[in-house]
């Protein structure tokens, strides 16, 4: 349905104003991700770092996020699409933020690597890393057009995802039989990794929420995930 | 997966009224177009839409009270339990007792609380005695939530109560001829928050007895208060279906544009 300007232009501005937050906090989260992968790629604890203290700022404007919700649903009573909006804003809110935690829980994991020594590993990282990005770009792109089979197609996608993060279990683990010594940095590999999985499952989320906005129901709760992992390797 | 929580819906019920075509014109100019609704027995039913748009109109429909309007012409049907109310057998007075209704302003009758309460079942003759009648005013003025605050000024004029008392008085008169139907036009528009809140408990427990038919312009109170929901615009009905629907998940443009603020 498509949607007119308020009678009361303020309640507009609420709206906008929320709105403007969550596209900040996604950029952010965007940021936070693909500059962690950078880190592992190019050894930098630097920008690592420069990482760990974005996320300080996606905190804060999830609080003013759940702030102007809670003022404009107290003082406007939304109705329909326009509280769908605002739950919608407070669980994407909520999403982004701990998409950025990840992210920056993979920047910490960076610091560690770069004082390792290189291994081949890594560039599978990034390829996981790129395509997770990609993903959460994708569900933003579709929050913002209000775009729901951009947003059912992310949420039928990212199985492809789990399969990757399997492939990836898979050869760090066969790394680590090959050479004890590189458990310790296998181990780190494999929080990255799930790391990605889990943020790919939170665009898949984003991607619910978006299609809760504009119709009005569930998308479903039979997305197609990847198959749990087994440990057959280790036998 | 349906995330609505049903309260009630209007497949599994009774239908108490059912409408069917109605046109009503005043002189040259049509006010309602073509509407159809069935209104559910023991539930609440709220009529919504911007002013001009029908809904009082509609409303005064289910019981005749247009008949009192010379222009009006009303044609189509409306049925309660079956039978025609536009039929020439059919008595409008007695029709109001089954049939009460309560107005935006509390218009209570310059007589005492007792006699504002009993004049429906004198005249209508529903009682014997001076005790069966004592018992009636009590029961209707109990179950109005008003009889603790007026026990001991039954003798008093209605019209020295509160606003919110008043129209507490008019719903005991209203349900003092054991009416089937309610219909209650912007009962609380003229109310404080706190009277509007006992009137709105009390529509809640009207409806285990009675079928109400509510028109408000408060869409928080329709949303409050009622199981169904009608939205009128334009003389038409527009959106007829469950409240939580209604409020959370319209079908019409208009119905969303309405609930949401977007035009009056």
């Amino acid at each position: 349905m498509e949607v007119g300007p308020h009678i009361v232009s303020a309640f507009d501005k609420d709206l906008v104003a929320i709105q403007a937050r969550i596209s900040e906090m996604g950029g952010l989260a965007e940021d936070m991700l693909s500059l962690a992968v950078d880190a592992i790629r190019s050894r930098d604890v630097a920008l690592a770092e420069q990482v760990i203290r974005m996320d300080d700022r996606l905190d804060a404007l999830e609080l003013e996020v759940e702030d102007v919700a809670q003022v404009t649903i107290a003082l406007r009573q939304p109705m329909a699409q326009d509280l769908r909006d605002l739950l919608a804003a407070l669980k994407i809110a909520t999403t982004l933020e701990r998409i950025g935690d990840l992210s920056e829980n993979i920047a910490r994991r960076a610091i560690y690597l770069a004082g390792r020594k290189r291994v081949r590993l890594s560039s599978s990282i990034v390829r996981m890393g790129r395509q997770t990005s990609q993903q959460l770009s994708e569900v933003l792109n579709a929050y913002i057009a209000r775009d729901t089979e951009a947003a059912r197609g992310i949420w039928l996608r990212d199985v492809e995802l789990d399969d990757t993060y399997n492939a990836l279990f898979r050869e760090v683990v066969t790394y680590m039989m090959e050479d004890p010594r590189t458990i310790g940095l296998g181990s780190q590999m494999l929080f990255v990794a799930k790391n990605l999985e889990r943020i790919g499952d939170h665009t898949t989320h984003i991607a619910e929420s978006v299609y809760y906005i504009v119709e009005g129901e569930p998308l479903g709760d039979d997305r197609p995930k990847g198959e749990p992992l087994s440990l057959e390797i280790l036998e | 997966m349906n995330i609505v929580v049903k309260d009630a819906s209007l497949a599994d019920t009774e239908i108490k009224i059912l409408a069917r075509d109605v046109n009503v014109h005043y002189g040259t100019t049509q006010a309602i177009h073509n509407v159809d609704v069935d209104i559910s027995d023991k539930m609440v039913t709220a009529l919504i839409g911007p002013s001009g748009c029908g809904k009082s109109t509609f409303l005064r429909c289910l019981n005749r009270m247009n008949d009192t309007i010379d222009s009006c012409r009303i044609t189509g049907q409306i049925l309660l339990d079956n039978q025609d109310i536009y039929d020439r057998e059919v008595d409008p007075v007695l029709l109001r007792a089954r049939v009460g209704m309560v107005f935006q302003k509390p218009n209570p009758f310059p007589k005492s609380v007792y006699d504002n309460v009993a004049y429906g079942p004198r005249i209508h003759g529903l009682v014997n005695s001076r005790s069966d009648l004592d018992n009636v005013v009590e029961k209707c003025l109990k179950r109005a939530a008003l009889w603790r605050e007026v026990k001991d000024r039954l003798h008093e004029p209605g019209t020295g109560l509160s606003g919110g008392q008043q129209q507490r008085l008019c719903i005991a008169r209203a349900v003092a001829t054991a009416p089937e139907v309610l219909l209650m036009d912007e009962p609380c528009s003229a109310l404080d928050p706190i009277a509007t809140a006992q009137i709105e408990e009390l529509i809640d427990e009207l409806r285990l007895n009675y079928s109400v038919v509510i028109v408000t312009h408060s869409m928080q109170q329709a949303a409050r208060v009622s199981q169904n929901t009608a939205f009128f615009h334009l003389g038409n009905l527009v959106e007829y279906g469950e409240t939580t629907k209604i409020f959370t998940n319209p079908e019409d443009q208009r119905t969303q544009d309405y609930i949401t603020g977007r035009f009056g």
